[in-house]
């Protein structure tokens, strides 16, 4: 039982020294090594691009979202659908293409859907 | 393909459910008129009736993939129950003031429902988890459903982290009884817990699975996303997160701990303390009773009493479910059951008060029993039976309650919850005070607000009628609920224990 709790001790110290000691050498060397020279271009928000033209913060409309989910629920389908095509036709037992069908009805439906509710249009 | 079949005919109603959702949401589509609301609400019935029919016409027992899908009488029962809780809310979403999508938000209380009879019928931890979600998920979208209203977006925002991190610690938990045990099903952690039961990673995992149930039941300290979540979300949704998902959470709880982990229950006794999850579960229902009820009693809000009202109750449930064997189970079960339909009840008169009065502050509750005696009844009912008064049922939950936790075998003997009960006791008696002031707007202040027209009957309020008589009733004859779960948990218990598939009647 203690030897548990010896284990457990040991995952905690390895656990708390994994992340401190890289952090520490960076402060050390970011201390002793670099030292801090701030100017106009190095303080700018793309140190090394364009200046940016217009405002950054802007507003992303939600309606964005829901394209992307919407594409996100068409391509992970792919992955459903690519055994399906890969087997053939043919050597799928009956429950497996009803069930596949049934997959497709569900997309099928959930496109109807979208659509009547105006999401796959870009306002 | 066997399987795939067995599983088909296994979970048939809750195929059937799925395939309303997918008309009504196809229904939803067509132009809205004025009768398109009852429409959609009338599919809804039909699907949900079909199914509940479905499951009542049922083979007794099935357990498909060991554990993953399971049915005999007592699961039989709370599915059963829970699709009852779910069509209730339905026929309040109606009169409730959601007015777009209201074909989505019928779904979506569908999706709650079939998540709640996946849990109800299952006894496998993953599965356990899979169906957590599957009915958390659509419930945050409902407490959020009122996009206008910045109340209901901050209750489904606070429900979803609190509900996120909870769902974090359970899977966390599972993970780590899962790596000391090696096992997913109950059934088979029942036979290798007792081996660990002095593990320190066990004991880790099995207190973050708890901590992660206490934030889906509303346990103290786990609570603080409840008050808001009642207040914010819709009133039909709140009614669903206070009676619907408590009891599939209920009764998943108990299966874990009383099938799983029997082996690793630890004793509550005052007189001989040992680790394990009785102890953590006694002192968590009584700081629960504790709490809940006297915070309850500074609220002014009647949702926010009822949120309050509600983690005591939690309380009242656990430790219900910390006296373990013999009737045990059935009397939290019992009590479960009483308190959703009286929760469920209690909103719907809320539901009513809102829609007439604009809110649910005490003061819109003055002179209920003026412009609509009927309701006021209603409400006289649900609060005196909440707080456990004879002749109604929630006397009578109590009573079996404290009798099984006091008469508990496995404490030491009798009387070793002795503290917890007198702890209950008490403040039952404090919980009184706020039931009251509610009964006391209602029926004793005079009203201020103008004289408004008299209630029209609707299906709602006839529901919520149906709920105070039905309360009444398990009042008055107890064994109108009681002997069917007496007798479902006996044919439970009987059941045959290898994982045969399907079996005919």
């Amino acid at each position: 039982m203690s030897y548990d709790y010896l284990l457990l001790t040991i995952f905690l110290a390895i656990a708390l020294i994994f992340p401190l000691v890289p952090l520490g050498l960076a402060w050390l060397w970011a201390r002793t090594l670099s030292p801090a020279k701030p100017g106009h271009d190095k303080q700018a928000t793309y140190e090394c691009g364009l200046e940016s033209e217009k405002p950054v913060q802007i507003q992303f409309q939600a309606h964005y979202y829901l394209y992307a989910l919407v594409f996100l629920v068409f391509d992970v389908e792919t992955v459903f659908l690519l055994p399906f095509a890969a087997m053939g036709f043919v050597n799928i037992p009956v429950v497996g293409f009803l069930s596949i069908m049934l997959f497709l009805l569900l997309l099928v439906e959930s496109l109807v859907w979208a659509w009547a509710k105006g999401i796959l249009e870009w306002k | 393909m066997n399987t795939a079949l067995n599983l088909l005919h296994l979970l048939t109603p809750e195929s059937i459910l799925v395939e309303t959702i997918l008309v009504v949401l196809i229904a939803g589509l067509f132009k809205a008129t004025a009768q398109k609301r009852n429409m959609l609400l009338s599919l809804t019935l039909i699907g949900g009736v079909t199914a509940g029919a479905m499951l009542i016409f049922q083979p007794h027992y099935g357990n498909i993939a060991n554990g993953m899908a399971v049915l005999d009488p007592l699961t039989r029962f709370i599915k059963v129950v829970v699709l009852g809780l779910s069509l209730i809310t339905a026929v309040y979403a109606v009169q409730s003031n959601i007015r777009q999508h209201f074909a989505e938000y019928l779904a979506l209380i569908l999706f709650t429902a079939i998540g709640m009879m996946l849990l109800a019928g299952t006894e496998n931890l993953l599965m356990i988890f899979i169906a957590l979600e599957m009915v958390s998920i659509p419930l945050y979208l409902l407490a959020g459903f009122l996009k206008q209203s910045s109340a209901s977006a901050e209750a489904s925002l606070k429900y979803f982290l609190v509900g996120g991190v909870s769902a974090a610690f359970l899977l966390f938990g599972i993970s780590l009884i899962y790596g000391t045990t090696g096992a997913t099903s109950l059934r088979d952690l029942a036979q290798s817990a007792p081996a660990v039961t002095r593990d320190p990673l066990f004991l880790a995992g099995l207190v973050m699975a708890i901590v992660g149930f206490g934030f889906k039941v509303a346990a103290v300290p786990f609570h603080l996303w409840a008050p808001d979540v009642y207040e914010g979300a819709p009133t039909s949704s709140a009614a669903l997160i206070a009676s619907g998902s408590k009891v599939a959470g209920f009764l998943i709880l108990a299966k874990f701990l009383a099938i799983g982990l029997a082996g690793a229950a630890g004793s509550a006794a005052s007189s001989q303390l040992q680790p394990g999850w009785l102890p953590l579960l006694a002192v968590i229902a009584a700081i629960s009773i504790v709490v809940g009820n006297l915070a309850a009693l500074s609220q002014s809000n009647v949702k926010r009493i009822l949120a309050y009202s509600a983690i005591a109750q939690s309380g009242y449930m656990l430790l219900g479910l910390s006296a373990t064997g013999g009737t045990a189970l059935i009397s939290v079960l019992f009590y479960v059951v009483v308190y959703a339909l009286t929760a469920l009840g209690a909103f719907g008169v809320v539901l009513h008060v809102e829609q007439r009065r604009g809110g649910s502050q005490l003061h819109h509750f003055e002179g209920l029993h003026q412009s609509a005696p009927g309701l006021a009844l209603c409400m006289g009912v649900f609060m005196i039976s909440l707080a456990g008064i004879p002749p109604l049922a929630g006397f009578f939950g109590k009573f079996y309650l404290f009798a099984g936790a006091l008469g508990s075998a496995s404490q030491g003997g009798n009387l070793g919850l002795l503290w917890v009960v007198a702890i209950a006791i008490t403040f039952n008696a404090v919980s009184l005070y706020y039931y009251l002031i509610v009964l006391k707007h209602v029926f004793v202040t005079p009203a201020t607000h103008p004289a408004e027209p008299v209630t029209r009957r609707n299906a709602a309020t006839f529901v919520t009628g149906l709920l105070a008589v039905s309360v009444f009733a398990i009042g008055l004859y107890p064994g109108v609920l009681l002997d069917p779960l007496r007798a479902a948990a006996q044919a439970a218990n009987r059941k045959p224990v290898t994982a045969a598939p399907v079996q005919p009647k």
